[in-house]
């Protein structure tokens, strides 16, 4: 697997002729929301590794009933670590720690001041409890369906299980939507970024294509003949989801990779190819 | 250029040639000796017996017999009166009933070769009708020979019974009817005198054992069924007076393992029993009975399988199959009074090993040599030269008046080095020679490195991509269940290569994407997924997942007007493309449609003849009536053929208005060259294309012609994204191994589709049929081979460098799997039919597919000039 083509050594840093976009998300600055922010992905596995038995032992079941407590520690740290949609904190920090990287978006958007940013009051609970609930709702309504219409063209099973299919889909639709949602709202731009995989690096976007990632690297132990109930359809695929969120929501607020995306360049490889032929 | 052209070439000429001393070593060659072995006057010890009755008990592994808790009470009995002496005959893998059988008739150690022939039983292939055996040793004597049971006898025997009742193995839950069919044949034949040699194959036990395993309620019952036909068989013998001396010899073929199957090398599934019985052997001692295994599964004293066919000729009187590779058993040395019949018989033995010994190494020196001069080799070469000069010494002056004491050790001692030379000649390999195979692989692989790394860092993401491919696929040869479900590796690189497409298409837009122009792309990769997804449920393949439900099955069985609309569907789009295509004038051109529609008419006459519950209750049911019949397939499939072969030939040397009449001279004259020149045009590479599109529907299963436009779709898709050359090969390489395996293929041999490889061959033709074999199961590999170069329309891209890289790093995989691998339990299972098709995809679908297909169709820098 050295060679992913996904990985950061593939792609190209932002350039500068780009038209300026949604820059990256960062985790708010407090305290409590920094240090949370590195416990949750290492807390979200120890919830799944506990519940991994009785997931195994009946998928569906298991499944569903899991499902309520992964969707409460998700909204507890999108609440307690990410700034909602429409937010002025989304680039705050950015300014601060970041800007020898990418000064020009950044320093752009940072024009409303950061009145927000250190009051913590209740409204301030509210003013993200409710962009929190809307995103789970839309987590559910739209985002499942998709993913689960994702699953079956990657190879999930169209004509059975499809208890599991739904079941893993809002799964990996909590992991993945619920944060991309709250933090970007409907913002058209955004979600076509999301659609091209050219988002700019950073925890929400990493942990998103992360899910995605290891949940196609979770097929690999399918087709093996151990017998082992855990090879049973949807569970590899989501252990897969899970480690994958969790890395790729650690990798991707590291300086290396942050604020960097997916390009491939495309219009240089054709040039170069048609001089050397 | 010139250089990279060079080296590619030089790596496709070095990988044939690394596959060759592979093989050599993976597969021995050993050379049957013709003919059949005679008697020299000298050599003749009179006959102890002059009948055998053969009984196998398919899978009678040796603790059913000897055991406590056997069901053979009887046949126990006359074990302790001596009269039974028993064995534990070492069965050596493959463990099924066709090699054993081999093994037990003619003395030598059958090869994977025959487990392939096992497998894929075409009736004269594997007969032993030619070979030297006991039972053509008998008939030559004049003897009949009569059998009844497992009809795998009479596929290698052909002719050669008298009487004979077959029993398929192929209901392997019918516990009672297959032995009932021979059992009720058996007092009938105690009661003739005429038979020689009397065959029983009882096919109960094993399937009680692949059924339900050896510790089966239903086992112990069956035992002392077969006990009981060994009771009436042996009363028979001491109260008939034309049974008087006859030998009854009892055995299993093979044993069976823990879970009742069998195939592989455990102790269980090499040690089936061995008894021969006669009131004669009284005489020799008695023995305890039940008693307790010496070792894992041993009963009593441990002897080859292939020690069966020279004791039994000895004991009958009759020369040893020449090919044998057995030693007399020692025990029965005694039935003989004098001593110099007993060194007849162990020197005619000796002779014979020599024999298949000169043969298989035809520069080895036995000569009468001193002894002194000989070292103290035991074993090898060296040692059987060593005892055969002790041997020549010994018997100087001829087998009379030398005391047994004296020349029977140093018999035995040839006799045993002889069989261990040769019989690991037969199954061991040549391990020098599969390093050499894979070091020559991995040179061709090295000559086509630079290439390929320079093409790769090109183009970081496919590169790499590529990369990925080569290494995860040479890390899946090694594990089994990698190997059986190749499928899902495929399918699981297309999904991850229509992302990669995918995020391709979309970054390529130049800054923001607008709802507009973004939709029409998406579409397309939408299409190609849902395509992608709908191939891999086409057909399902493989160990694992190969029972669940499917379209080409489940869906189609279910719904034949969905099939039968699909099919019609995918003919008229043929059709179209032939008469667009046809390199004809304008009205002529609808002469085109008639390949299409005799194509389409063949395949309803194919389907109405082979799988006829497709056509039921359908409308086309109705409309076909007896028209369909009134030409044969043969002459239907040769009508289709011709058509297509005049069709691309139009397009070949047709009118064309560029060209005037001496340039078609010339192309005549000059045909190879020209030709490949010629299709550089593209309306004439159009044409050719829709000839072999329709002609690889032909060679297609019924159910998997749907296939062939949902690659027109995928194909279109692909050339709306605009890929570079590399992207295309990967593409192309990816959908050639996806498409494979799509149609139902897999890579177990079992799964090699013959349906259309005798379409329109009156006369069985070995190259005929292997090429429409190829067709039939490479159909959608050789569909995107042909595609490659129309999807790469844009850029000039030498595809053949890397594909070689591609092909010889997959053979170094496979090769270095089963080198690593070959004393696994699954390496004649799993491992070797891999390296089969392996084979098969560098040498045919490589070689005579990808690079002609470069070669014949290359838009390269000398474009018509």
């Amino acid at each position: 697997m050295a060679s992913d083509p996904l990985s950061p050594g593939a792609s190209t840093p932002q350039t500068p002729t780009e038209k300026p976009s949604t820059p990256p998300v960062n985790i708010l600055s407090s305290p409590i929301s920094r240090v949370y922010s590195i416990i949750h992905p290492a807390l979200l596995l120890a919830l799944g590794a506990t519940q991994f038995e009785s997931v195994v032992a009946n998928p569906t079941k298991g499944l569903l009933s899991t499902l309520p407590w992964f969707t409460l520690v998700q909204i507890l740290y999108v609440i307690i670590c990410l700034p909602p949609a429409g937010s002025t904190e989304t680039t705050a920090p950015a300014d601060g720690k970041s800007s020898s990287r990418s000064p020009g978006p950044a320093s752009r958007h940072g024009k409303h001041g950061k009145r927000k940013q250190h009051v913590n009051s209740w409204t301030c609970i509210w003013s993200r409890l409710l962009p929190a609930l809307l995103a789970l709702a839309l987590t559910f309504v739209l985002a499942t369906p998709v993913l689960a219409a994702l699953l079956v063209l990657f190879g999930a099973p169209l004509t059975t299980h499809n208890a599991e299919t739904i079941l893993g889909a809002a799964h990996m639709a909590v992991l993945s939507a619920t944060a991309l949602i709250y933090t970007h709202g409907l913002d058209r731009s955004v979600w076509n970024e999301v659609w091209g995989i050219a988002r700019p690096a950073d925890a929400v976007w990493g942990s998103a294509l992360g899910t995605g990632l290891g949940a196609w690297f979770g097929a690999i132990p399918i087709p093996l003949d151990w017998d082992r109930p855990w090879q049973a359809f949807p569970i590899t695929i989501l252990t897969g989801a899970y480690i994958g969120y969790a890395v790729g929501s650690l990798a991707a607020r590291t300086p290396i990779l942050f604020g960097k995306r997916i390009v491939f360049a495309v219009e240089e490889v054709d040039d170069a190819e048609k001089k050397s032929n | 250029m010139g250089l990279r052209r060079c080296t590619t070439v030089i790596a496709n000429l070095l990988i044939p040639v690394g596959i060759l001393i592979f093989s050599s070593g993976f597969f021995p060659y050993k050379p049957l000796i013709p003919g059949l072995a005679t008697l020299e006057a000298d050599d003749v010890a009179p006959a102890i017996f002059d009948k055998v009755i053969f009984m196998v008990v398919d899978a009678l592994r040796s603790d059913f017999v000897y055991s406590n808790h056997s069901g053979f009470q009887f046949t126990q009995s006359l074990i302790r009166s001596g009269a039974a002496v028993p064995f534990t005959a070492y069965a050596s893998s493959p463990t099924v009933t066709m090699p054993r059988l081999k093994a037990i008739t003619t003395g030598s150690v059958p090869s994977f070769l025959d487990v392939i022939l096992n497998i894929a039983e075409s009736d004269t292939s594997s007969t032993l009708a030619y070979q030297d055996t006991w039972l053509a040793q008998l008939k030559a004597t004049g003897g009949r020979l009569v059998m009844y049971g497992d009809d795998t006898w009479l596929k290698l025997f052909p002719g050669m019974f008298d009487r004979a009742d077959g029993t398929t193995s192929f209901f392997v839950s019918d516990f009672t009817e297959v032995d009932h069919n021979v059992t009720r044949h058996v007092s009938n034949e105690l009661s003739q005198d005429d038979w020689s040699a009397f065959i029983m194959h009882y096919l109960g036990l094993d399937h009680i054992g692949h059924k339900a395993g050896p510790k089966s309620p239903f086992m112990v019952p069956k035992q002392q069924e077969m006990d009981g036909v060994v009771q009436e068989v042996y009363t028979a013998m001491q109260r008939q007076q034309h049974l008087q001396s006859t030998l009854l010899v009892l055995c299993g073929d093979h044993g069976m393992n823990e879970a009742g199957n069998h195939g592989g090398s455990s102790a269980g599934e090499t040690s089936p029993a061995l008894l021969f019985m006669s009131p004669k052997f009284e005489t020799l001692g008695s023995r305890a009975s039940p008693v307790e295994p010496s070792g894992d599964m041993v009963y009593y004293q441990r002897v080859e399988q292939a020690d069966i066919a020279p004791t039994l000729a000895g004991l009958l009187g009759v020369p040893i199959p020449l090919n044998s590779l057995g030693v007399f058993i020692p025990d029965f040395l005694e039935m003989w009074s004098e001593s110099s019949d007993q060194i007849r018989i162990q020197y005619q033995n000796a002779k014979q090993l020599l024999n298949t010994l000169t043969t298989t190494f035809p520069g080895s020196v036995f000569k009468p040599a001193s002894i002194e001069s000989c070292g103290k080799a035991s074993s090898g070469m060296e040692g059987a030269q060593c005892a055969w000069a002790q041997v020549q010494h010994v018997l100087a002056g001829g087998p009379e008046g030398v005391a047994h004491s004296a020349a029977g050790p140093a018999l035995s001692q040839f006799s045993r080095i002889a069989q261990a030379v040769m019989s690991r000649t037969a199954s061991n390999y040549d391990v020098s020679r599969l390093g050499l195979g894979l070091l020559v692989t991995a040179l061709a692989a090295l000559f086509v490195l630079p290439t390929t790394v320079r093409e790769c860092t090109r183009q970081k993401p496919p590169g790499l991509f590529l990369t990925m491919i080569v290494i995860t696929y040479a890390i899946m040869m090694f594990a089994s269940s990698y190997v059986e479900e190749e499928q899902q590796f495929w399918y699981w690189i297309c999904s991850g290569w229509i992302f990669y497409l995918h995020i391709k298409s979309q970054s390529a837009r130049p800054g923001h994407t607008r709802p507009s122009t973004m939709w029409p792309g998406a579409f397309s990769i939408l299409l190609l997924a849902v395509c992608q997804r709908l191939l891999r449920r086409w057909n399902q393949t493989g160990q694992k997942f190969a029972a669940e439900p499917d379209i080409a099955h489940t869906f189609f069985g279910r719904h034949p007007e969905v099939f039968w609309l699909l099919l019609a569907l995918t003919y008229l789009d043929a059709g179209f493309r032939l008469v667009r295509n046809a390199r004809l004038p304008a009205l002529a051109r609808l002469g085109a449609l008639a390949p299409a529609v005799l194509a389409f008419t063949f395949k309803l006459h194919f389907v109405a003849s082979e799988s006829p519950e497709l056509l039921e209750g359908t409308f086309l049911s109705r409309v076909v009536g007896g028209w369909l019949y009134s030409v044969s397939l043969v002459l239907h499939a040769r009508l289709v053929f011709g058509g297509l072969a005049a069709i691309a030939l139009l397009a070949l040397f047709g009118r064309k208005p560029s060209h005037s009449a001496q340039g078609r001279l010339a192309s005549l004259i000059y045909c190879l060259p020209k030709s490949a020149m010629l299709i550089k045009t593209t309306a004439t590479r159009e044409s050719i294309h829709a000839a072999l599109h329709v002609f690889l529907m032909t060679q297609s299963r019924a159910t998997n012609v749907p296939l062939f436009l949902l690659f027109r779709v995928t194909a279109r898709m692909i050339v709306a994204m605009n890929l570079t050359g590399f992207e295309v090969t990967i593409t192309t390489l990816i959908f050639q191994y996806m498409t494979f395996f799509a149609f139902g293929g897999s890579n177990a041999i079992s799964s090699v589709d013959l349906a259309s490889a005798y379409n329109g061959v009156g006369s069985y033709n070995v190259a005929l049929v292997g090429v429409l074999t190829f067709v039939s199961n490479w159909a959608g590999p050789i569909w995107w081979a042909s595609q490659g170069h129309r999807l790469r329309s844009q850029s000039a891209h030498d595809a053949s460098a890397l594909l070689t890289f591609h092909v010889a790093m997959s053979m170094i995989s496979v090769m270095a799997a089963c080198t690593a691998l070959r004393t696994h339990l699954f390496i004649w299972t799993v491992f070797s039919p891999k390296y089969l098709y392996s084979m098969a995809w560098a040498l045919l679908n490589h070689a005579a597919i990808n690079l002609l297909a470069e070669v014949l169709f290359s838009r390269s820098r000398h474009h018509i000039s």
